[in-house]
């Protein structure tokens, strides 16, 4: 017989001084991490198509070489949290992550906002990744797979 | 990395669109949600230690140079797992408005004074037996947008960790006996009576400390495993 779970509420839109976080927007600040260095920004948008300022993602990956942060208290690298700004944009400091077995290179993103009652969950995956083709998950997505894809911007932006 | 998570009982979180919280229409997602595989990354999660710890990050009375106006009160409980297992070194995020309803934040616009003594953000990791407490003052009731005459019942807010990144969880805290909680779309999206029950507090004689502060228990119930554990 499990126990009820508390439920979700909203975050609300007045969030941003209770869950500040330094250095929330890079999640490998030790400059020894294995893995190429890039950049990942992009845009929240609400179901309408409008920008959401009200909002952050907090991400959630192993490093270059496919390894998580040690399950021990202490070991957060590899976690981020980044806010949405007027524009609903946001950026995130961190490494391309490496394959977990048959899994293509993906970050898992969740996604809180004001007028969000539970938070979303998503992955995002990286255009050209030869991996890609073989990902059980981009497979299920169907049409919709092109929606978890970043796409390279110069060298190590991923948009 | 912890075993597969058991799906939470219908109606125990809230829907994305509920109308009657009007910023839901907009920003739920139009386009129905595909289950994701609980794979190596959703089973894990950031696990934090004292470090992330600040000064009187578990009282917010003693945040500033004086003290703040309001009702002080002691909130404690346990994080424990939906199989009832404690989550020791757990961390929680707290914020919340002053005892006037003003949120320390530069958006809020509320016609209602700031205290310059609270800030209303803290932090706490619970400890070996999933325990946390911390000493505030009683938020006040605040207006909102939604609808006329709209007003939040007090509420608190927290952000949880838990071990993985499927457990965690931002939820609000609701005091018992408060007559806003009926008039709420935010508490009443939460479809089961029994789950909304869960996020109201519980006063505590025990943890009322005379000449002091009133005491209120809460307990939060995160995912947990879904197999059965051997007893
Ligand atoms: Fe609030």
């Amino acid at each position: 017989m499990s126990e009820i779970n508390t439920p979700s509420q909203t975050v609300g839109p007045f969030f941003h001084y209770g869950l500040k976080w330094e250095p929330g927007e890079h999640l490998f600040p030790d400059a020894k991490t294995p893995g190429r260095r890039i950049v990942l920004t992009g845009t929240i948008t609400d179901g309408q198509g409008a920008p959401v300022p009200d909002a952050f993602l907090e991400l959630w990956q192993p490093d270059g070489s496919g390894r998580f942060g040690a399950p021990v208290p202490g070991s957060c690298a590899g976690w981020g949290r980044v806010f949405t700004d007027n524009d609903g944009r946001y950026t995130a400091n961190t490494v391309l992550p490496g394959a977990l077995g048959k899994q293509a290179p993906h970050i898992l993103v969740v996604l809180f906002a004001r007028g969000l009652l539970r938070q979303l969950i998503t992955r995002v995956y990286f255009d050209g990744e030869a991996a890609n083709a073989g990902d059980a998950v981009l497979a299920s997505t169907g049409a919709r797979a092109a929606t978890l894809l970043a796409r390279p911007e110069g060298a190590e932006r991923y948009v | 990395m912890t075993s597969a998570l058991r799906k939470p009982a219908p109606g125990t979180h809230p829907n994305l669109l509920h109308p009657a919280y009007a910023s839901t229409v907009a920003r739920a997602p139009t386009q129905s949600l595909l289950a994701l595989p609980q794979g190596p990354g959703e089973l894990s999660g950031p696990r934090f230690d004292a470090s992330v710890l600040y000064k009187s990050h578990d009282d917010l009375t003693r945040q500033c140079a004086g003290e703040p106006l309001g009702e002080r009160i002691i909130l404690s409980g346990r994080v424990l797992d939906d199989n009832g297992d404690p989550m020791p070194n757990t961390l929680l995020e707290v914020w919340q408005c002053n005892s006037a309803g003003r949120y320390h934040h530069h958006r809020d616009q509320h016609d209602a004074p700031l205290d310059p003594n609270f800030t209303g953000n803290g932090r706490v990791l619970t400890d070996a037996e999933g325990r946390y407490t911390i000493t505030t003052i009683k938020p006040g009731a605040y207006p909102w947008r939604n609808h006329p005459n709209a007003w939040r019942p007090a509420h608190i807010h927290f952000s949880l960790f838990g071990t993985s990144m499927l457990q965690r969880l931002i939820t609000q805290m609701y005091f018992p006996g408060d007559p806003l909680l009926g008039y709420d779309p935010i508490f009443n999206s939460v479809p089961s009576e029994k789950a909304r029950e869960r996020s109201i507090a519980r006063f505590d004689w025990n943890l009322t400390k005379p000449e002091w502060a009133l005491g209120y228990e809460f307990n939060f119930v995160l995912r947990g495993s879904e197999a059965t554990p051997a007893n």
